[in-house]
């Protein structure tokens, strides 16, 4: 990568960085700016993606609409973040949701299956997530309206021990939030 | 309810434990909480799996004193009469009366006991995932998060008087820190992306954890109090369950960089060469290092069931221990147990005889489990 580039990612990176604010309710956007573990110092530019991390949204998660693009939740093989060929064309049709709605940006809501370790389902789910943030940045949406979060194995769509539940479990769900 | 786990050649290392059991002997303990003391004693001594509790006078050693609600006063001597150590433990009489049996446990077997060791565990009994805190005999656990949100790997400090751990509760997975003894409670890794699966450095002064926030899952230390995280990985993949060798200088961790979850080991000061354990399983994650620094134990899926293994450090060879599931084990400070769970249960299980027992703590849903030591 060259220098200009780089730095071009460095601006994007801060000004995603910047765009962090305190709540009304004082929880869910608290950032911590100059408390301990607060905002990382520096550069953040993920070297991997060439994308900007995703930084945390002025919304409460709870809040997202998970109902408008429910025909778009992506689903995933297990112990994988590959997003399938198979799943790919609902990925175009968010892309295509969100040009069409600028207003808006999206919640990526990464999720695991059951089996395993809570710890590596959470980070899987983080993988699953940022998977598909890449991909809608790749159809050119713009990162900055793009956000995620990892559940892990704690929020399942459907219950059971079956290869089934499983499969319902093992998601990206795409949820709307309503931002100017 | 009985759980034994067997792997072929584990009968023949019971009869062999059973053979070298320290007995002693308990003269049944005087004083206003003495009844109580004398079983709780016998239950602890039992418990390390190297001791055999007998009536008093019929051991190798004797055990004899007064419980109180001060504390105890202990004595241990030997068959010979020659008296080991006389002390006074105090607190809370069954708390002292665990200080008495980890004292007895040091003497007779050369090994610190885990009868004083804290137990904290996740457990959804309740509806959302909240923290659970008690002994590690199952006595007195109860919950000490009622935040209606999820609550995940906990991990106590060498003493028990500090947990950190992940909650959901700014909607966000983030970090927070607990002192024990007032209650307060601090966040102190909240970045964007996920900030997960903290673990106390052995003298408690930083912690490991998962952070998200440089692109993709990475370990990283903090210190204790707060403050600059300082990267300890750099892959494409997800770094996960950071444990620190005893010496606190070098971190195990799981990392899937390489396709399927392995175990690696890494310097804890900074990004440096991943040294990875060759486990012969493909699925690898939740390492945690035992304290005399000779064990690795993780857990590992084969077959479709979750099994927990243990890696020799100084051979480099991995082997199962538990042929019935389990998951997420944590070592006791003798390095010879683990807590582990399996199914919604904690159970503690001996890694020299493969008996593995249910910890009773009356929570059902439980997982996570993590001790003090």
């Amino acid at each position: 990568m060259n220098k200009k580039c780089l730095g071009l990612l460095l601006i994007a990176a801060t000004l995603t960085l910047a765009a962090c604010d305190s709540d009304k309710n004082g929880n869910y956007t608290d950032m911590g700016g100059g408390g301990a573990g607060g905002l990382p110092q520096g550069d953040n530019v993920d070297l991997n993606s060439g994308i900007p991390p995703a930084a945390r949204g002025n919304f409460n998660p709870n809040d997202a609409d998970y109902q408008t693009l429910a025909a778009d939740t992506i689903y995933f093989a297990f112990d994988s973040s590959t997003i399938p060929g198979a799943e790919r064309t609902k990925l175009a049709n968010v892309a295509q949701w969100l040009k069409a709605n600028p207003n808006h940006s999206l919640f990526l809501a990464g999720h695991a299956d059951k089996r395993g370790t809570p710890e590596y389902n959470r980070a899987l789910g983080e993988r699953r997530a940022l998977a598909v943030r890449e991909y809608l940045v790749g159809l050119g949406l713009p990162a900055t309206a793009l956000y995620t979060n990892s559940y892990g194995s704690d929020q399942p769509a459907a219950q059971g021990d079956t290869e089934e539940a499983y499969a319902k479990n093992r998601r990206v769900q795409i949820g709307v939030i309503v931002q100017k | 309810m009985m759980l034994g786990i067997f792997q072929a050649g584990a009968q023949a290392q019971v009869d062999v434990s059973v053979s070298t059991l320290v007995r002693v002997g308990i003269n049944p303990l005087g004083g206003s909480e003495g009844s109580m003391g004398t079983q709780v004693l016998s239950a602890d001594l039992k418990r390390t799996g190297m001791i055999s509790p007998v009536a008093g006078g019929s051991g190798d050693y004797t055990a004899s004193g007064e419980v109180t609600d001060s504390g105890v006063t202990g004595k241990l001597t030997k068959k010979t009469g020659e008296e080991v150590f006389s002390q006074t433990f105090s607190g809370k009489p069954r708390a002292a009366v665990h200080l008495f049996a980890d004292a007895i446990t040091k003497a007779v077997t050369g090994l610190p006991g885990f009868a004083s060791s804290k137990l904290a565990f996740i457990s959804d009994s309740g509806g959302a995932k909240e923290l659970y805190l008690g002994d590690i005999d199952g006595y007195g656990v109860r919950a000490i998060t009622h935040d209606g949100v999820i609550s995940a790997s906990p991990s106590l400090n060498h003493d028990g008087t500090k947990l950190t751990y992940t909650s959901y509760k700014s909607g966000y997975p983030d970090v927070y820190l607990i002192d024990l003894s007032s209650g307060g409670r601090n966040r102190i890794a909240f970045f964007p992306g996920i900030n997960s699966g903290p673990s106390f450095s052995p003298d408690g002064s930083q912690i490991a954890m998962t952070l998200s926030k440089d692109g993709n899952p990475e370990v990283y230390v903090m210190p204790a109090s707060g403050g600059s995280p300082t990267r300890i990985t750099r892959t494409r993949g997800a770094e996960t369950s950071p444990s620190w060798s005893p010496t606190g200088d070098r971190l195990v961790y799981s990392s899937d960089d390489r396709g399927s979850p392995q175990l690696f080991i890494s310097s804890s000061s900074g990004v440096s060469e991943m040294d990875h354990l060759v486990t012969g399983n493909s699925y690898c994650t939740k390492p945690d290092w035992s304290p005399d620094g000779k064990l690795i134990c993780f857990t590992t899926r084969t077959g479709g069931q979750f099994q927990i293994g243990v890696f020799d450090v100084a051979s480099r060879t991995a082997h199962l221990i538990t042929t019935s599931g389990g998951q997420d084990p944590e070592w006791t400070a003798d390095s010879r147990h683990l807590v582990y769970s399996n199914n919604g249960h904690i159970y503690l299980l001996d890694v020299v005889s493969h008996q593995s027992i249910p910890i009773e703590a009356g929570v059902s849903g439980a997982g996570e489990p993590t001790v003090s030591r």
